[in-house]
């Protein structure tokens, strides 16, 4: 780590806080964040919060699956295909 | 160094199809109803097997089949898609919903009282860039770099347009929370 974590402020810190859950600062920057929650109850609040909503989603069943008669379409277009028009 | 023809539907078969379920949930939620996303996914991938050649082994074959899927959709099924958007992304401001839930529910517990039916309806109801990226980064976890990718903008806007997405949908399903009486809104 060359270069050294900068103090921010709040409206900073909420400005990335959703790149900072979702892991998708660079190390410096999220240490920023970091450091800042470390301080800042009210800024430790509304990320708990959003962590919260983020897990939500990611939680909910999204296990909805492709029919199996779509699967079973698409792999007999694709036998069909194949045999038909060789590597093009 | 083209493969011999009798791979072809098997390395597709290998390598693309383990990914129908993504492009099943995707197209769901790009085009609105079942019919139209088993039309629009069976169509994605017929053009990614006839295109297979142009596929390079080793890179993202997921990202590769979203970007097809998204062609596919904007240039044939969005004009059909029933479903209109309804949520105004645009007046969507910074932390709309936690100043209100604070000193009630401060975790966020009332979101674990709202079923998958009324998420994925919220959700539904976003503008279509918002929809397709809420739904490629949260529900089918994509990082950032692959939704530009997928749709073609800078990762910047990815940023800008997932957290409009998220606070715009966190705030509808809040709405419906105060409604359902999962949560008290706060007195003004």
């Amino acid at each position: 780590m060359t270069e050294a974590p900068k103090d921010i402020d709040c409206r900073e810190a909420l400005d990335r806080i959703y790149q900072y859950l979702d892991g998708e600062l660079t190390p410096v920057r999220a240490e920023e964040v970091r450091l800042h929650l470390e301080r800042c109850a009210p800024c430790l609040a509304a990320s708990d919060f959003e962590h919260a909503y983020l897990r939500f989603l990611e939680a909910r069943s999204w296990a909805q699956k492709a029919p199996e008669q779509l699967r079973r379409k698409i792999l007999e277009q694709i036998l069909f295909e194949g045999n038909r028009s060789g590597t093009k | 160094m083209a493969a011999p023809s009798d791979d072809k539907p098997r390395s597709f078969e290998e390598e693309a199809l383990p990914h129908l379920d993504t492009a099943y949930r995707v197209a769901l939620r790009l085009a609105g109803d079942e019919a139209q996303a088993e039309d629009l996914v069976q169509e994605t991938m017929l053009k990614a097997y006839r295109s297979w050649h142009q596929y390079r082994p080793g890179t993202n074959v997921r990202a590769w089949l979203l970007t097809i899927l998204r062609h596919t959709f904007i240039n044939e099924y969005r004009k059909r898609r029933k479903i209109v958007a309804e949520l105004d992304v645009s007046e969507i401001e910074a932390w709309t919903v936690f100043p209100a839930v604070q000193d009630v529910d401060p975790e966020g517990r009332f979101f674990d009282s709202i079923v998958d039916e009324e998420v994925l309806r919220a959700i539904d109801a976003l503008p279509d860039e918002f929809r397709e990226t809420l739904t490629l980064s949260d529900v089918e976890g994509l990082t950032y770099a692959e939704i530009a990718e997928i749709t073609e903008v800078p990762v910047g806007t990815v940023k800008s347009r997932l957290f409009r997405a998220r606070q715009a949908l966190q705030r509808q399903l809040y709405d419906y929370a105060v409604e359902m009486g999962y949560i008290k809104r706060r007195e003004a």
